[in-house]
């Protein structure tokens, strides 16, 4: 059995599924399913998105005007909406991710083992 | 309304996106080897709730609000339409809440603070001199007030009574009430004619050309809106007067005075203290821009002070002078049974909210299995929440809606009856205020009922409800809550029912109590004789050959001449004064007893009772003003413990010394809500020379009949003759209008009150039996009989009721002393009254819980232990 995390927008920190979305939107267009399975891909099946959450976070993200979204022929021949960056979304992605990494540093430090 | 409609094409681009993941999924699948149907059917058990998806996508959207409403509207009237019994019954109690406190407190707005009907109406001033409770000005004063100008712009006076009847002649003669105004009155209120011009000064003069304006009403409704009626002439008791205008149609006279006709006041520039007659005027003046209140009164003080050392004779320490806004003044003393009333209508607002509440919290209680599933496929509090108070809105605008019709209604019925107890009703319009009003006390009704309720029954315990297989309400069915709503329904409709009964008691004890006479068949017929026409005639003759005509009619018994009827007392007033005991002091303000000159066969027709002595025979009436019969009041107040048959009374006025010969029974001689006064009956045809011709006739028969009989043989007597007829009946129920007015409102709002509090008592135990059932069924398989069972239920009952009632009397307790100016005959601490509404309230609540008392004890426990 696998073990994986689901992800939702309160279990996990909030942004952090913002993040991912625009992080693997960088590589170019994809619909919700897409993005979905490149998530779950890409963290080697360690993290799961709930749909309950990527399509509210998806529109969420589109009206912030980090994404933009247009109807395209998917690869099962299927009309689909597809999600890119914007330049505004692009210049908020390199923001979230200097706040990621400092974020990480940060619980990396608390978590080492107390001298003594 | 771009959102709303773009939210119908995005709702199904959200759809379209949707299942366009479930499609790829489903070829993801099939690629990886599944059939197309399992393929299919694997995404879509993958995808989970595509509904729960969709609408947390929705939320997320900027118009997301707006969608919701729209949804929320539609599953709270699909609710409200599942319910119709329920629904119709909290609209109702709403409408009924609403209508009546709107109407009530619009009435309340226009005396208090709708602004009067003239330009700049706070600059409007009553201003008159005080002695004991009487609030006029003396004729010189005024003329020599209104020279100076220096903090009035304008005074300006009236008749102190207002308006006098007189007849206005021609072909077919009615009366009219005229009122005598000073030349300036129109102006000073800032109005100008319709159509013609305002008095001058020089008509003031006695002697002047006499001139007279028109009401718009009376323009209409008599002169058939002529247009050349400007410049006619008119006669009013027969003296004639020229049209110079016509009033505009918004033209309200001020302090509620009825008047068909201005003209003007006798004033002359050298009126003084010194003039044989003084006469008494209402004053209004209107303060110079700028003028403070306060520096018009210094300067009226000044004024007073100068008239003071003009007439010191006159104005003694007791005079003072006042001043008071005039809408302060036409307020009046409407405020006793404005705060009774809006008391009433706020306790009845009060009921009707806690009854939709406590319907509301029982129906949402009966749904929290369609709460708690709702909140268990994903709605959060919030959102329930607002679902409910959907529901509530939607309730209360369909109350407010249905309640405005019922003021729009029911204004006019009100502004009907209780003209003459308020001021301004004719300016109650169902206008923007009175939607204003509606709409305030509506959104306080939604706050009341609505929004607590929902805030509690928005709280579901998903978990408790689920599990216990939907019993409803167990988790408590909102139980402390809806009690106290009760307790507070009865305390409020204690409070109401009390009122209402002390009210009507007082309206019985009026027309029942000690009447004093028999008012069935006894018509009093006036005929006003008046100015010219009073001149002329031989009053002996004419009221000698009335009577003869109108004791020939068939069907009359008795028929007498009388200034007075057994309801009035009579138009002299003088100093009591008897031939064994010294006279009283010239000016006397004390001691005063009423007289009328009777005919012989006046206590028979009227039907008073001569207690002792005798009446007045033929004979007497050649020696007028010899002989006296007294009342009872008189008797008692002015010859305690002695005879006062054989006593000589009244010494100084026409006709020396008068015998008494009789004594009279007590009646309602200053009217029904007042103690009997002393009063004397004389042996004259009339003591006052301005007295109508006034008879009182015993007549068996048809009293429509009668008068018209009356009339035709009147006119051969004096053709064009006025005859005004009212039985004594009617009378009465003219003087008791005002507390018929009190009873029948404040008894209809105590009636839906009591009607309230009943169902709500029933409601609450109806629903506790229902909730305790498996508990009652426990008690009862392990032995407990039907009547502890019974007992149980009505326990509780007792407690709700004992403890509202308890409340209700406490509340009614400080309520008391805003009744007691209503009141006749009865304190508002009666205990009489108090225990009947107890007992009334108690057993009509208890019969209330006996029902499903009984039905808890009907319960078989077989059944609703397996039930749970």
């Amino acid at each position: 059995m696998v073990e994986y995390l689901l992800v939702n927008h309160i279990d996990l920190l909030h942004g952090t599924l913002d993040l991912m979305i625009l992080q693997t939107l960088k590589w170019g267009p994809q619909h919700g399913h897409g993005i979905g399975q490149a998530i779950r891909a890409s963290s080697r099946d360690a993290l799961q998105v709930e749909h309950g959450s990527l399509y509210p976070a998806l529109h969420r993200l589109e009206r912030r005007g980090w994404l933009a979204a247009e109807w395209k022929m998917s690869e099962a021949n299927r009309r689909a909406r597809y999600y890119r960056l914007t330049p505004k979304g692009k210049k908020q992605l390199l923001k979230e991710q200097s706040r990621w990494k400092a974020l990480v540093r940060a619980v990396a430090q608390t978590m080492r083992p107390a001298r003594g | 309304m771009w959102r709303i409609f773009g939210g119908r094409k995005r709702e199904m681009e959200l759809d379209e996106e949707l299942q366009a993941h479930i499609d790829i999924e489903a070829a993801r699948l099939e690629a990886e080897g599944l059939s197309n149907e399992k393929a299919a059917s694997e995404a879509r058990r993958e995808f989970g709730s595509r509904a729960l998806v969709a609408e947390r996508t929705r939320d997320s959207w900027g118009a997301r609000w707006l969608t919701g409403v729209r949804q929320d509207l539609e599953y709270a009237s699909r609710s409200c339409r599942r319910a119709p019994v329920f629904s119709v019954a909290v609209v109702i109690s709403l409408a009924l809440g609403i209508g009546d406190a709107t109407l009530v407190f619009s009435v309340a707005d226009t005396v208090y603070l709708r602004p009067l009907p003239y330009p700049a109406p706070d600059q409007l001033m009553f201003v008159a001199m005080r002695i004991f409770h009487l609030e006029m000005t003396l004729s010189p004063d005024y003329v020599a007030w209104r020279r100076d100008h220096s903090a009035f712009h304008e005074l300006a006076a009236m008749q102190y009574h207002g308006g006098n009847p007189a007849t206005l002649g021609g072909k077919d003669p009615v009366e009219v009430r005229v009122t005598r105004v000073s030349y300036n009155f129109v102006t000073t209120l800032g109005v100008q004619p319709a159509m013609g011009r305002n008095f001058e000064e020089g008509e003031e003069l006695p002697n002047a050309h006499k001139t007279a304006m028109l009401t718009y009403a009376l323009w209409q409704n008599h002169f058939r809106s002529r247009r050349d009626i400007v410049g006619q002439n008119i006669e009013l008791d027969g003296v004639t007067y020229q049209v110079i205008s016509v009033l505009p149609q918004s033209f309200v006279m001020p302090l509620e005075v009825q008047t068909d006709i201005l003209t003007s006041l006798p004033i002359t520039p050298t009126m003084s203290h010194h003039d044989p007659g003084l006469a008494t005027w209402t004053v209004i003046g209107r303060l110079r821009p700028g003028v403070t209140q306060a520096q018009a009164f210094a300067n009226l003080k000044s004024l007073f002070a100068a008239s003071k050392a003009d007439a010191p004779e006159i104005f003694r320490d007791d005079v003072s002078v006042m001043m008071e806004p005039l809408q302060q003044r036409m307020a009046g003393n409407a405020g006793a049974l404005l705060l009774v009333l809006s008391g009433a209508v706020g306790c009845l607002l009060m009921i009707a909210c806690a009854n939709v509440a406590n319907l509301l919290l029982a129906r949402w209680s009966a749904r929290s299995r369609e709460l708690a599933v709702r909140a268990a496929i994903g709605a959060r509090r919030g959102r329930l929440v607002r679902q409910l108070l959907t529901e509530t809105a939607l309730y209360c605008t369909a109350g407010s809606a249905a309640g405005m019709a019922l003021t729009v209604l029911s204004l006019r019925t009100v502004a009907y009856f209780a003209a003459g107890l308020l001021p301004r009703l004719n300016e109650v319009k169902g206008d923007g205020r009175v939607f204003g009003i509606a709409l305030t006390v509506s959104l306080l009704t939604m706050l009341l009922f609505g929004v607590l309720p929902a805030l509690r029954a928005g709280r579901v315990d998903v978990q408790s409800v689920l599990q216990h297989a939907g019993r409803p309400g167990i988790s408590g069915g909102y139980r402390t809550a809806r009690r106290a709503l009760v307790v507070g329904e009865v305390a409020l409709s204690v409070v109401l029912v009390w009122g209402a009964v002390l009210l009507l008691e007082t309206l019985w004890r009026m027309q029942h109590d000690h009447l004093g006479f028999a008012p069935e068949h006894a018509i009093s017929v006036s005929i006003p004789l008046r100015g010219a026409t009073a001149a002329k005639a031989n009053r002996k003759a004419l009221t000698e050959e009335m009577l003869a005509s109108i004791q020939r009619i068939p069907g009359v018994m008795n028929a007498s001449w009388g200034e007075c009827t057994p309801l009035t007392g009579g138009p002299m007033g003088t100093s009591f004064s008897r031939s064994d005991r010294p006279l009283p002091k010239p000016w006397d303000r004390g001691d005063t007893v009423t007289g009328c000159a009777v005919g012989p066969e006046y206590f028979q027709a009227s039907g008073m009772r001569l207690v002792r002595g005798r009446a007045f025979a033929e004979a007497d009436y050649d020696h007028p003003q010899t002989l006296a019969i007294v009342n009872e009041a008189l008797a008692r107040q002015y010859f305690p413990g002695e005879d006062p048959i054989g006593h000589q009374i009244d010494g100084r006025r026409n006709g020396g010394w008068k015998t008494i010969v009789g004594v009279a029974a007590d009646s309602k001689n200053q009217g029904l809500n007042q103690p009997p006064a002393p009063q004397m009956f004389l042996n004259d045809l009339v003591l006052y020379p301005g007295s109508d011709m006034d008879f009182v006739v015993r007549y068996a028969g048809d009293e429509a009949l009668f008068s018209g009989t009356v009339r035709a043989s009147l006119q051969q007597i004096g053709p064009g003759l006025l005859v005004n007829f009212e039985s004594l009946d009617q009378a009465m129920g003219r003087m008791s209008a005002g507390s018929r007015f009190n009873g029948m409102l404040v008894g209809s709002f105590a009636a839906i009150a009591f009607l309230m509090a009943v169902v709500g008592v029933y409601g609450v135990l109806a629903f506790a039996v229902g909730q305790r059932a498996p508990e009652i069924g426990i008690r009862m398989a392990l032995g407990a009989g039907p009547l502890s069972v019974q007992g149980l239920v009505l326990k509780e009952g007792a407690a709700l009721v004992g403890i509202g009632t308890a409340l209700g009397l406490a509340m009614s307790f400080v309520a008391g002393r805003y009744l007691t100016t209503l009141l006749y005959d009865i304190t508002a601490m009666d205990i009489r009254t108090y225990a009947a509404v107890v007992l009334a309230i108690g057993i009509a609540a208890m019969t209330a819980a006996w029902v499903p008392a009984r039905r808890a004890a009907s319960l078989d426990p077989t059944v609703t232990l397996r039930g749970s």
